[in-house]
């Protein structure tokens, strides 16, 4: 039960400010560990580092401090875009491209092959509660929640090892946000996928399992197992819920 | 020269700048607010254009190489500020690329020009490279500044998709090649634009200068042919330098996107 594939140790990140500024620090001294094929959710308030940590995780940002290992490897020895295919990010705004959904699903790097064939790209939809049909749909006149449902399928047809996820059912209606929850539970369970996800949706985060780490300004004011959440973060929870408002950052 | 020039005294100088009192006149009626600038622009019109021409004047007479090249080293510094500092948004090393972008640009079309097409001999006949210089410095300066200006607000606009490149694994020159494109294409486009109506709406300025000081309008189109041409290349080498040195400036080595710098 003890085998990591994302290890942090001692994380600080800090944008460089304008010049003459000095850096303004996004996160400090963050530690925590993601077990394979386990869960983390990360909380805290809009604006305390939630997104910036996650792309700690894949290296779209430079810690400023510490190290953050992948599968036993310090991600700084990895080649980004390998990282990047082994932990693929799904970001909070949905980017589709020009061309319709299909040319959305299959858009990768020409080195990197895999099954692309119509019947996976067809069950990747199907996966996050779309329709095959969609394949021939011009991506651009998606509505939001459809369009961050096909990045996620865009995600997990690279076939990654974990997946980090911000926000992804804020723009979804309560009940293609539990189609998504199930989506992503079942493939943690069916494929050993690890996955990190900012969410605030009590749902997902007890769906999930694994740890929850409660992040305020930049720093962990809390990192418990879901199982035996202190009274504090169910409340937080609990409000989240109560004031119907998804994280707006 | 030939002989038809008509000499311009100073007299006749001076009833031109009756055309900037029409000017003034306009801009006090409408309360335009213009005739503080007005009368300086006209004062340096006059000033910048004599002490140019006091220069050129020194400069054909000794036509000595190293004199010609100092001019053009002058001439790019100038042409190298004017384009960065018509950057939207500064960035580090901004000079240093724009330096090397037109000089590279700049170089490459004027050795082929004046060594190969026109052959002009000596090399440094000021006469020929000086203006020619200066119209293929003025093609690669604004197309640099026009494709950075663009490639800086597809940038801001365009992070998100990106990083959605880049974290689909992509490198940091593939995920901004789209954008690359559109900042050439925006740098390019009036250039060939330009090229379908060359002639047909006005003469270009110099091949009138070209038929003013006499010479037949028939050499004076081959001169303005290789300078659309030439002006054409200028401008695709500028910008593509530009493009590909900036755009360096924004990515890491670990293909990441410097956000701190949009
Ligand atoms: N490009 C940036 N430059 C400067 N500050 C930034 C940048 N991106 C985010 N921040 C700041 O970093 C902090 C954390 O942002 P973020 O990670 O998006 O928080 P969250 O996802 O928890 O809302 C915020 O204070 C935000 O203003
Ligand atoms: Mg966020």
């Amino acid at each position: 039960m003890n085998d990591p594939l994302f290890e942090v140790e001692h994380l600080s990140l800090a944008y460089p400010g304008r010049r003459g500024q000095r850096l303004a620090p996004i996160l400090k001294d963050v530690s925590f560990t993601v077990e394979r094929g386990n869960a983390l959710t990360l909380v805290g308030p809009s604006g305390s580092g939630k997104s910036s940590l996650l792309r700690c995780l894949n290296r779209l940002e430079e810690p400023t401090a510490g190290t953050v290992r992948f599968d036993g490897r310090d991600i700084q020895a990895l080649d980004p875009r390998r990282l990047r295919r082994g932990a693929a990010l799904v970001m909070q705004t949905p980017v589709v491209f020009e061309g319709t959904v299909r040319d959305n699903l299959r858009l990768r790097p020409a080195d990197v092959d895999g099954d692309l064939s119509e019947a996976r790209l067809g069950q990747a939809l199907v996966d996050v509660g779309l329709e095959g049909e969609l394949l021939d749909r011009d991506a651009a006149t998606l509505s939001g929640g459809e369009k961050q449902r096909v990045t996620i399928a865009r995600a997990l047809l690279g076939d990654p090892r974990a997946l980090l996820l911000d926000e992804p059912t804020s723009a979804l209606d309560p009940p293609n946000a539990a189609l998504v929850v199930e989506t992503v539970s079942r493939l943690r369970e069916a494929r050993g996928l690890s996955i990190v996800a900012v969410t605030h949706q009590p749902e997902l985060v007890r769906r999930l399992g694994g740890m929850l780490l409660y992040l305020v300004k930049g720093e962990i004011q809390a990192y418990e197992r879901v199982g035996d959440l202190d009274t504090r973060l169910q409340a937080f929870l609990a409000g989240e819920r109560a004031a119907g408002v998804a994280d707006v950052s | 020269m030939s002989a038809g020039v008509i000499d311009l005294s100073l007299w006749q100088l001076a009833l031109a700048l009756l055309l900037v009192a029409a000017v003034a006149i306009v801009s006090i009626r409408q309360a335009l607010g213009l005739e503080r600038d007005l009368l300086l622009g006209s004062i340096r019109t006059i000033v910048q254009l004599y002490g140019v021409g006091l220069i050129l004047a020194a400069v054909f007479a000794v036509a000595r190489w190293y004199w010609v090249v100092l001019i053009l080293v002058v001439m790019t510094g100038v042409a190298t500020h004017a384009a960065v500092s018509r950057l939207p948004k500064p960035i580090p090393g901004a000079y240093g690329i724009a330096a090397v972008s037109l000089f590279v640009s700049t170089g490459a079309t004027l050795a082929y020009v004046i060594g190969v097409v026109v052959q002009v001999r000596p090399w440094y006949e000021p006469q020929y490279i000086i203006p020619i210089a200066g119209m293929i410095l003025g093609s690669s300066m604004t197309s640099a500044a026009l494709a950075g200006d663009r490639l800086q607000g597809e940038l801001r606009v365009r992070a998100a998709e990106v990083e959605t490149r880049l974290a689909l694994g992509f490198s940091g020159r593939e995920a901004v090649q789209p954008l690359m494109r559109s900042a050439l294409r925006a740098a390019m486009i009036p250039v060939v634009n330009g090229m379908m109506t060359v002639g047909l709406v006005q003469l270009p300025g110099m091949m009138t200068g070209q038929i003013l000081a006499g010479s037949s309008p028939l050499l004076a189109i081959r001169y303005q042919i290789v300078v659309v041409f030439m002006q054409a290349a200028a401008t695709a080498l500028a910008s593509l330098f530009f493009i590909r040195l900036i755009v360096d400036r924004y990515l890491t080595p670990a293909h990441q996107l410097r956000r701190y710098l949009l």
